[in-house]
């Protein structure tokens, strides 16, 4: 009788437990939660609008979207998240938003929800995730406060990340013999030869224009020369011989660029390498899919890829967006397993696929994603060599950057000579570096 | 005597309402920018976390450079593009003042630039003013002359050309207006006396129409202060600082630098700028009244 009984016990604990594994779903206890999250209108962000749809179908949770334009959708944030209670359970952040978000204390530490074992899947690999991304867009707290380091840990996860990549003119080049450019010298060459080999053509497309474009071109050049904004004591030496290499680089490629180059934007310059109009375009990823689409690009097939060319070292940029979960956000829980969701091996390819940018090295190497996309393995050969400390990303960077730029725009227009610019900026901005408490232990 | 008593309140209580309503629209908002401008306020705290810094802003600000040649380029900008409309806003109207057929047409035609959104005339012209592509250009080099380095050399003109284009015809047709209404007597007295056309315009027209030019030029000049979208489209304030407006470098210095006390400072100063053009203004338009009515006196005391 006992052991019948025994039998039967232990034979509905078997069923309970067989049940319960049938039913081991994560996602269970979120079904039917609308989570509430904020993206920016950019390439990687509407192929992510793609994939969503899955999401929801596997795991049960609605996501609502709000896509704005990037700079608003910062303002947006801004305001929402110093409130008590948010609006967004998981947003986008622009990467230099991460030093404004994480010092207001106003996003979530991953840790807790990397050690809950309810939540994080183990399967996840982190180690797969592009290491200069992740330093750069997720990370803060280790060295310079900024970077990887010991004292650091996890605000964010990179998404819609991108790095710089050399994309050149097939037919131009082969037309006239030349080589695609390895060096820094090399690139420069070819740049004010163009504009003598094929006449009406610029060399490089860049941005140029007053602000931040002018800075950013600037900068694109200083990592890979050898240089730095600032020393490891904060103190600026963006003045150095290889600052002034990076500005005469730049002023290099302006001179020999497209007409009215000096007042390119980030959209000017692209525009006017997808109209055939230059020869070399040096700037971010996320162009591909413009340049292989014929309604916009007249350049359609002719275009190769290669690597950031090499200075004194290899050093593309690293940028772009990261999603992190806002302190006062209502859905915390549900907004990781979406997040986790979004940069799993899964998830990744699947938005690779849909024409977005990939943050993991294994989707650089997919087969599948480089039957589709064939320059993918030039880019995750360019993410190893990713430089997440090619810009600082410090709250006073806004300022600094501004001058830089305007400052630049001045050497490139008004003809100011390139070390009296430099210095200006770097007087300046230890005047800022100051204010802001950067010398207090010096 | 209660009922004399609520009798004298009765205008004060119809008042009220509308007072109130001004003092919370109004008052409120601009309080709270003054109060902002004496903060170290960056836009992730809410105001009550920021710190007091007494008058920081302003001190620094004084000293900057940067924000010494946005107002530089402001005043050059506004008064630039005013002198400019004024002179062919009035010369269009003295022009046009008369009975031509389709003249309502024509009138309509005129004030079209004003109607268009900002952001689009900024675009518009941006194109226009484009390199190679660009409308001006390509009529330059089809005319066998070199193009023009629109937006980078000549940034500043370009701005002003754009603006004068889009609101001369906010002062043409003011400035119509105020035409048409003048009284026909003096014009007729005028023309009996032998007064050339030219004389008309000068002695009678423009002085009987100087109240209205004075308030337009007024509105114009605050506005041209204020604006923002074009010149943002445009050049976004540069090469270098040569068009960032004082508008445009708030924006950039809310936005951008993340300073809101800064911002609020910058605008309190051009606030304080535009009061007192605004006031001085007002006294030149209450000295020539008094010197009417003194003409006026005299001349009955003559009689």
């Amino acid at each position: 009788m006992l052991t019948t009984l025994k039998r039967a016990a232990l034979g509905a604990t078997t069923a309970i437990v067989m049940a319960g594994a049938a039913l081991a779903n994560p996602y269970a206890d979120y079904a039917g939660t609308t989570l509430v999250v904020n993206f920016p209108a950019h390439p990687h962000y509407n192929a992510v609008m793609k994939i969503l749809p899955e999401f929801t179908k596997e795991t049960g949770i609605e996501v609502e979207v709000d896509q704005l334009p990037y700079l608003k959708m910062r303002e947006r944030q801004t305001l929402e998240l110093a409130q008590d209670e948010g609006d967004y359970d998981l947003i986008a952040y622009v990467v230099f938003s991460k030093a404004d978000y994480v010092y207001a204390d106003q996003l979530e530490n991953l840790a807790r929800y990397f050690m809950n074992p309810k939540l994080a899947d183990p399967n996840y690999d982190a180690d797969d995730l592009i290491d200069g991304y992740v330093y750069n867009i997720g990370f803060a707290g280790g060295n310079k406060g900024y970077l990887e380091g010991k004292t650091g840990s996890l605000f964010g996860v990179p998404y819609g990340s991108e790095t710089s990549i050399l994309g050149y003119r097939k037919d131009i080049f082969e037309k006239h013999g030349l080589e695609v450019p390895e060096t820094y010298e090399e690139m420069l060459d070819i740049a004010c030869k163009i504009p003598e080999l094929e006449p009406g053509m610029g060399g490089l497309s860049s941005r140029a224009a007053s602000g931040h474009h002018a800075s950013h071109a600037f900068l694109l050049h200083l990592a890979p020369l050898g240089g730095r904004v600032f020393d490891d004591n904060w103190n600026p030496i963006v003045n150095n011989a290889a600052g002034v290499q990076a500005a005469e680089a730049l002023k290099q490629i302006v001179d020999c660029g497209p007409e009215g180059a000096t007042s390119f934007g980030f959209g000017e310059a692209l525009g006017s390498f997808l109209a055939g109009d230059t020869a070399m375009f040096l700037d971010t990823t996320v162009v591909a899919g413009q340049i292989n689409d014929p309604a916009r690009s007249q350049v359609v097939g002719k275009v190769g890829w290669a690597m950031h060319p090499m200075g004194t070292r290899r050093g593309s940029q690293t940028g772009g967006f990261g999603i992190g979960i806002p302190k006062n956000a209502e859905h915390k829980e549900a907004a990781f397993l979406l997040m986790q969701w979004l940069t799993s091996k899964a998830g990744d390819k699947m938005v690779a696929l849909a024409g977005g940018n990939p943050s993991r090295f294994s989707t650089h190497a997919d087969a599948d994603v480089n039957a589709k996309f064939p320059h993918m393995a030039t880019f995750g050969e360019a993410l190893k060599h990713a430089d997440p400390d090619w810009r600082p990303i410090i709250p006073v960077w806004g300022k600094i950057n501004a001058d830089l730029g305007t400052t630049l725009s001045k050497v490139l227009t008004e003809d100011l000579d390139i070390q009296t610019a430099l210095d200006g900026v770097a007087e300046r901005t230890k005047a800022v570096m100051d204010e802001a408490g950067y010398y207090t232990w010096q | 005597m209660a009922t004399k008593g609520i009798n004298r309140l009765t205008p004060y209580m119809f008042m009220a309402p509308a007072a109130i309503i001004m003092g919370i629209a109004l008052l409120y908002p601009l309080g709270y920018m003054v109060y902002g401008s004496f903060r170290d306020w960056n836009p992730s705290q809410t105001i009550g976390e920021s710190e007091f810094v007494g008058l920081k802003n302003y001190i620094t600000l004084f000293y900057d450079p940067a924000f010494r040649e946005s107002l530089s380029v402001t005043l050059t900008f506004a008064f630039a593009v005013v002198f400019a409309e004024l002179l062919l806003g009035v010369g269009l109207a003295l022009l046009l003042d008369r009975n031509i057929r389709g003249m309502s047409i024509l009138r309509t035609l005129f004030i079209l630039p004003m109607m268009i959104a900002p952001v689009v005339v900024g675009l518009m012209w941006r194109y226009m003013y484009h390199p190679t592509v660009g409308t001006f250009n390509r009529f330059l080099e089809s005319i066998g002359l070199e193009g023009v380095d629109w937006l980078g050399q000549h940034a500043l003109m370009s701005v002003i050309i754009a603006d004068v284009w889009q609101w001369t015809p906010f002062i043409f047709i003011l400035s119509l207006a105020a035409l048409q209404s003048l009284p026909r007597s003096a014009l007729e007295a005028a023309r009996i006396d032998g007064a050339t056309p030219w004389q008309q315009i000068i002695h009678i027209k423009l002085p009987l129409m100087m109240p209205v030019l004075i308030v337009t030029a007024l509105l114009r000049l605050i506005d041209a202060f204020k604006v923002l979208e074009v010149i943002l489209v445009m050049t976004e304030g540069g090469p270098g600082l040569s068009t960032e407006i004082v508008a445009l470098r708030i924006s950039r210095t809310a936005t951008e630098f993340r300073e809101l006390g800064t911002a609020a400072a910058m605008s309190n100063y051009l606030l304080i700028l535009l009061l007192l053009l605004t006031l001085s203004m007002f006294a030149v338009t209450k000295l020539q009244e008094a010197r009417a009515a003194r003409l006026a006196r005299q001349i009955q005391e003559e009689d």
